[in-house]
């Protein structure tokens, strides 16, 4: 595959030295500051273009006519949207994925036919809340186009879901327990009949619309309303391979 | 008709003015308060709002919601796009208009939808003109 990756921050740094991995692909970086590129130069060689990203003289130059998929992941939003823009409808680009920070901006990436879109701030925060034991349903990725969502549970002391069987728990439609992780740290592959323990932490498969009822499945008994209805969950993204 | 403009220096006031004179509802946006206070007079009708172009909270305090038009004059062709974009698919502003210094991304968008012009074009035909025209 031929990938342009437009900004050569962390993200897209990190992003090709791990798509370089596969002897398949193909990886352009493209990064406007001179210094930066120099550098990445040094390092990677020919595959670093200095200059623009979202103008169509540099894509040209980097190949942008022949790609398979082009990531956008500068640190701005207007920049990611244009590039993937530009690279879709000039360059008919196959896939385009853009890294978009305010989240407000997701569903207009999505109605302008951006592939997918990756929120960096909001996959880190997913990550801190997961290693905070008061939270009990931690959205992980958001599914695609289905309206799912890949959710980290966990089932606190005095909930409903505690020293009962999966089958015997009333799971909102949609939801698939699909590996739990004791307090021992071992991941087992569930069945109708695993019990859950209090401590053990759960990925799920859920309906987005959901999490409300599962915190309320997966809450203690001191846990107030409020925070068990709370769905102030920033969604961690969308995801989609 | 009601306008909502980002970007407020030369161009954007002189626009602002025009329409304000013509007794149209305006609302100018500019991240940097100072431009505000040096392009628009104090006759100036419309209201004024400090913030970015492409922010969600700003747009919407400045009525983009509301709007029949909307100008996207700031010197950055990528934030014009994006606050473009954001007017007309998210808050459905029915005419979108956008500067783009760029003529072949001027070109994109307005096949995308935008009604764009690029000053670089202009600027260029009036040199030749100036110099070679009759």
């Amino acid at each position: 595959m031929y990938i342009v990756i437009v900004g050569a921050g962390m993200v897209g740094y990190g992003l090709a030295l791990e798509l370089l991995k596969f002897p398949d692909h193909e990886v352009v970086l493209i990064e406007d500051d001179a210094v930066r590129a120099e550098e990445l130069r040094e390092e990677l060689g020919e595959m670093v273009v200095l200059g623009d990203g979202t103008e169509v003289v540099f894509l040209e130059e980097a190949g942008a006519a022949r790609a398979d998929l082009l990531v956008a992941v500068t640190r701005d939003d207007g920049r990611n949207l244009v590039a993937c823009q530009v690279g879709k409808h000039w360059f008919h680009v196959d896939r385009t994925i853009a890294r978009v920070s305010d989240p407000r901006n997701e569903p207009l990436f999505k109605t302008l036919g951006i592939d997918a879109t990756v929120s960096v701030a909001a996959t880190a925060l997913a990550q801190i809340e997961t290693s905070l034991p008061e939270h009990i349903v931690v959205p992980l990725m958001r599914l695609q186009g289905s309206g799912l969502e890949v959710v980290d549970l966990h089932v606190q002391e005095g909930s409903a879901a505690e020293g009962t069987a999966i089958k015997d728990l009333a799971l909102p439609y949609q939801t698939v327990i699909s590996l739990v992780v004791g307090i021992d740290g071992a991941p087992r592959i569930p069945t109708a009949d695993t019990i859950f323990r209090a401590g053990d932490e759960a990925v799920a498969v859920i309906d987005a619309d959901a999490e409300g009822q599962l915190r309320a499945i997966f809450a203690g008994p001191h846990m107030t309303d409020a925070e068990a209805d709370s769905d102030e969950h920033p969604a961690a993204g969308t995801g989609g391979a | 008709m009601k306008v909502v403009i980002v970007g407020c220096g030369r161009v954007g006031s002189q626009v602002a003015l025009k329409l304000d004179g013509e007794g149209h509802e305006v609302t100018v946006i500019d991240h940097d308060a100072k431009q505000l206070r040096r392009f628009l007079p104090s006759s100036f009708n419309g209201q004024t709002f400090t913030g970015s172009a492409i922010d969600h909270r700003v747009l919407v305090e400045a009525g983009v919601n509301r709007a029949d038009a909307f100008l996207a004059l700031t010197p950055g062709d990528n934030r014009n796009v994006l606050a473009s974009q954001i007017a007309k698919h998210i808050y459905n502003v029915e005419t979108v208009v956008t500067r783009l210094a760029d003529p072949f991304r001027a070109e994109l968008f307005q096949r995308l939808g935008l009604r764009t012009f690029s000053p670089t074009n202009i600027g260029a035909d009036l040199a030749y003109d100036a110099l070679l025209g009759t």
